[in-house]
Parts: structure tokens; sequence; C-alpha cells
């Protein structure tokens, strides 16, 4: 009974879908089991007679008329272009055997790359300090250096003692004239 | 429109399938896409031409209806050219035509359930078909009709495709979106309910 629970599964696969080892072991069966024969036979007639069921068969005029209303139907919508994604994978499968793989690299190598740059321009973006920050830290650090600030007269005191130098060196060279 | 002339006239019993072969990557059908998406919309008239009648009949076989049927394969032909720019090139053009339909016939289904459950329920063909063309069927023809209306749509669904447009179990997953097993699990089931009904016909005869 096993065996027939089997042969009556494989008979509804197709023919050449039952591997040669399987189709000996089935015609072996229906010789022998009167009822998987029938079973056969019935499952036989219900595909033939599935296949060869009447369909009405159009005359010219209604393709005429079909192609027609389908041709106004196609002038209010907008042509089809490729899609983006569509037309890259069939530029892929287009490249030929030895320039498959590096250009795949390629590809995905720039990719990458492209990908690096969004980030980490995103990121330094994100990262920037606004304006008003920029003014207020230039104002700290020269809050911080508040003893430059405080010998900022000395540093005037040292230019005039230059200049005071200089006029000494121009007073001295004009008494020696 | 009246069709009750051309209804008369039946579809020879296909040797194997409708379209098996055209099912297959056309690599002319690539070339038509490539010229419709470069900006010559007219060149999808040949596709609509070359695979109408796949269409036509794919939705006859799911509605029961030529009016539903014709319209369910116009809408499909609009989506196709809608999306064609969507269009991956390594699965079959027809395989992708059939999705977008089964998905409209699916839903024509869905709809006609929820607007009238009655109709649904009698779940007889012919109610909606051309009496002629019931006349041309035998007792056993019609009763395995009436067996296919009343399987769950999805169950229909993998029955049309595998039987009447020969696509493998793959292929039927991929139309219906779903998992292999799947699409395998409901064509068994279909092909045992309409086992079941012609057992007992050849019993009552």
């Amino acid at each position: 009974m096993r065996e027939c629970e089997t042969i009556r599964e494989w008979l509804l696969a197709e023919e050449d879908e039952r591997a040669p080892e399987a189709q000996r072991r089935l015609a072996a069966h229906l010789a022998a089991c009167p009822e998987c024969a029938r079973e056969a036979r019935l499952l036989r007639e219900v595909v033939t007679r599935t296949r060869a069921l009447p369909v009405p068969e159009p005359p010219a005029a209604f393709w005429v008329e079909f192609g027609e209303s389908v041709r106004r139907r196609l002038a209010a919508v907008p042509p089809p272009h490729p899609r983006l994604w569509a037309s890259a994978w069939r530029w892929c499968r287009g490249l030929g055997g030895p320039w498959r793989v590096p250009a795949l690299a390629a590809a995905t190598a720039l990719g990458l790359l492209l990908a690096f740059g969004v980030v980490r321009s995103h990121r330094a973006l994100r990262e920037a300090p606004p304006a008003d920050a920029l003014a207020l830290a230039e104002d700290l650090g020269i809050g911080q250096n508040l003893d430059v600030l405080e010998n900022f007269d000395l540093l005037e005191n040292f230019d005039l003692l230059e200049r005071l130098d200089l006029l000494r060196r121009l007073d001295g060279s004009a008494a020696a004239g | 429109m009246s069709t009750g002339d051309w209804m008369r006239r039946v579809a020879p019993p296909p040797s194997s399938t409708d379209c098996a072969a055209a099912s297959r990557v056309s690599p002319a059908d690539v070339e038509v896409i490539q010229r419709v998406l470069e900006g010559e919309a007219g060149a999808f008239d040949v596709l609509v031409s070359r695979h109408q009648q796949a269409i036509f009949r794919l939705s006859y076989r799911m509605t029961r209806n030529v009016e539903d049927a014709r319209d369910i394969a116009q809408d499909a032909f609009v989506q196709a050219f809608r999306s064609l720019g969507s269009f991956r090139r390594q699965a079959s053009f027809l395989t992708w035509l059939y999705r977008i339909a089964m998905n409209l016939c699916l839903n024509h289904l869905q709809a006609t359930t929820h607007e009238d459950p009655a109709e649904v329920d009698a779940r007889v063909p012919d109610d909606r078909e051309d009496s002629l063309t019931a006349l041309l069927m035998d007792e056993r023809d019609r009763a395995l009709t009436a067996a296919i209306a009343a399987l769950p749509p999805h169950q229909r669904a993998t029955l049309t495709l595998r039987v009447h447009q020969g696509l493998s179990h793959r292929e039927i997953a991929e139309v219906l979106g779903c998992a292999e097993g799947t699409a395998k699990a409901n064509y068994f089931h279909a092909v045992r309910a309409l086992r079941r009904k012609l057992a007992a016909l050849t019993e009552t005869e």
C-alpha cells in the first residue's frame, strides 16, 4: 500500500519530471496493480480532457477591434522608460566574461568611495559649529591670552623705545656730521 | 457585442499546449521591448498582436466569459506598457504578461465573489457562457468544466497555467508569486478534485 501511495504521487508529476529510475518503477507497478493503473488512466483523462476543453476562437474583426481599443488606451499613457536599476542590471549582465569581475570590482570600489565621501562630508557638516559659536570661541581665545593684553602697553612702549633708538642714532649721525 | 456566431467555432484541441514554446525567452520580444523603451511606442503593437490570443484564452479560461476575458486582456497589455521599464529581461515576456493577466483575473474573481455570492455559489460556468458552446461539449466535458469552475481560484490558475499554457511548476510559481512547492500542491489538489469528479461520473455511467 505504501508503494501505491508513492506511485500515485508520481502519477501527478509530468513524465519529463520523473527520474528514469522512478519511471521504470512506475511502469512495473502499473503493470502489476490494476487499482493504480485505473488511477493513472483517470489522471491522464483529466489532463487530456481539460486540455481539449473548447475555448472561443474570435474572428479577425474581434482582434482588429481589440488592437484599436488597446492603441486608444495606450495613447493616453506616458511612454515607458527603462528604470535606472533595470538599466544598471542589464549593463552588468551584458558585460563580457573577462571584464565582468574587474568592472564590477571597480564599480563597487567607486560606490564605496562615494559613500565614504558622502558620510564624511555629512559628518563634517554636522560637526561644524555655528557662526556664533566661532565668534565666541575667538573671544574666549583672546580672553585666555589676557597676559598679552596686559603687556600690550609694554609692547607699545617697546615700539617707542625702538623709535627712540632710531632717533638717537639719527641724532648721533647728525651731530657727527 | 454579439459573440454567438463565432462562439460556435471552437479551437481544435491543441496537440500539446497553447504556447509552451512561446513562453520561453523570445529574442524577438526583447528587441521590440528595446524599441519601445527607446521611444518607438508604436512598436508595442507587435507585442499585442503576438500575444493577444494567449492572454485572451488564459483570461477566458479563468473567467469563462468573453467580455470579461477581453477586458482583462486589454487591461493586461495597458499595464504591461506602463511597467515595461521595469521588465527584467532574464524572464520571458510572455510569462511576465501571464503574471499581470493572472493577477487581474484573480482580482476579478475576488471582486465577483464579493459582489455576487449567489453567482459564485452556483459555480456553473455554463450559466455565463454562450449556450452554443455548452452544446458542443459532451456530458463529461460539462462536468469537468463545472468542476474546474468550482476550484479555488489559485488552483484553477495553476491548472490553467500548467495544462493549457504548458508552464513548469517553477514558472507557475513565478507567475503566481508563490513557492514552487505551493504551485505543485495546488496542481495536485486541482487534478485530484477533477479526477474524483470524473471517477464519480464514470461510476454512474
